[in-house]
């Protein structure tokens, strides 16, 4: 256990679901709540070296879960949800991670790209969350955070679509917090920096060193920044926390 | 049948515990909505339809059925067995 990760709370082993584990920023989620001591499942469209090293090790025997899976696909997706509650019984995390960034103005931004990023940002989103909020009404509560982008917040040159689906999950987020509140879950976005991971965003070195400088903390993100604020959110005393986006960027936005 | 007739209505009263309506007699024949019945909510409404699901593998509501009492809830797992 690394030794800034929170400890779980004594007897509380949470079955945590985080899509698009397999690399970046959900790697990092995910190698945070299997150091919390909790049962944490992925789904992404291929394994990767992290997914196999969780997998082997015998400290996580028991309690890591991949399935391959394209979360865009919702029968996939259903099938891994489904795996998840018959190995574990109920969900009482659920990050949506998974996302994928296309860059280029939007004067000649193709169909394509723009579909492939709303299915998976948005209606993927939406399809889980669908799944597991069932099995968290039938449970007694959870806890839902959305990764969103400060670029959903603030706009950037060559990012519209990217950022339009990403202000859309905060405004999910809003409602879906409204609907299942009085049913103890809880339903928060983090309005993710720019990170140094595989996916910065279709961002090129000049411009990841433009947003080094004009941020407060002087440096990019790393997965654990985003993870430890998760881990925050989805901590079973912070239920009075919903509906809310939570900025965590080194202060670029401030 | 019968089997399936007392889970459901378990399942109802559980629900109906914990939305804090007691004292309220469910059968066959009652209403899932309206003041004549059970009156429940969008939301109560789909917290039975996931705790069915959770109970059966399936139920009526995502099936696209809209049942409108305990009867056809029993009725449609009826239907399935």
């Amino acid at each position: 256990m690394t030794a800034e990760q929170p400890e779980p709370l004594p007897g509380r082993q949470r079955t945590v679901v985080v899509t698009g584990g397999s690399r970046g920023l959900g790697a990092g989620i995910v190698q945070s709540f299997l150091d919390s001591g909790d049962r944490v499942a992925t789904c992404a469209r291929s394994e990767t070296d992290a997914v196999r090293a969780w997998s082997a090790d015998p400290a996580y025997e028991g309690r890591f879960l991949f399935v391959g899976a394209d979360i865009a696909d919702r029968e996939q997706t259903t099938r891994f949800v489904k795996e998840v509650v018959a190995r574990w019984g109920s969900v009482d995390v659920l990050v949506n991670n998974a996302g994928v960034a296309r860059d280029g103005l939007l004067a000649l931004f193709s169909d394509d790209d723009a579909d492939t990023v709303v299915d998976l940002n948005l209606k993927a989103t939406f399809h889980v969350s669908k799944l597991v909020v069932r099995n968290m009404l039938a449970h007694g509560g959870g806890r839902i955070v959305n990764i969103s982008s400060i670029t959903g917040l603030t706009g950037y040159r060559g990012l519209t679509v990217y950022g339009a689906t990403k202000a859309g999950l905060d405004g999910f987020t809003r409602a879906l917090a409204r609907e299942v509140g009085s049913r103890r879950i809880t339903v928060n976005s983090i309005a993710s920096g720019y990170l140094r991971t595989e996916m910065s965003h279709g961002l090129d070195e000049g411009q990841l060193g433009q947003i080094v400088r004009r941020t407060p903390a002087g440096r990019l993100g790393e997965p654990d920044d985003i993870a430890r604020a998760v881990q925050f959110l989805v901590d079973d005393r912070n239920d009075w926390i919903t509906g809310q986006t939570l900025v965590v960027d080194g202060g670029l936005t401030c | 049948m019968d089997d399936v007739q007392n889970s459901v209505l378990k399942i109802i009263g559980s629900l109906l515990e914990g939305w804090d309506r007691t004292g309220v007699t469910v059968d066959a024949g009652t209403t899932l909505h309206g003041e004549e019945g059970l009156g429940l909510d969008s939301l109560e409404t789909a917290e039975l339809s996931a705790t069915l699901e959770d109970e059966f593998g399936s139920d009526p509501f995502s099936a696209g059925e809209m049942p409108e009492t305990v009867g056809e809830i029993v009725a449609f797992y009826a239907a399935a067995a």
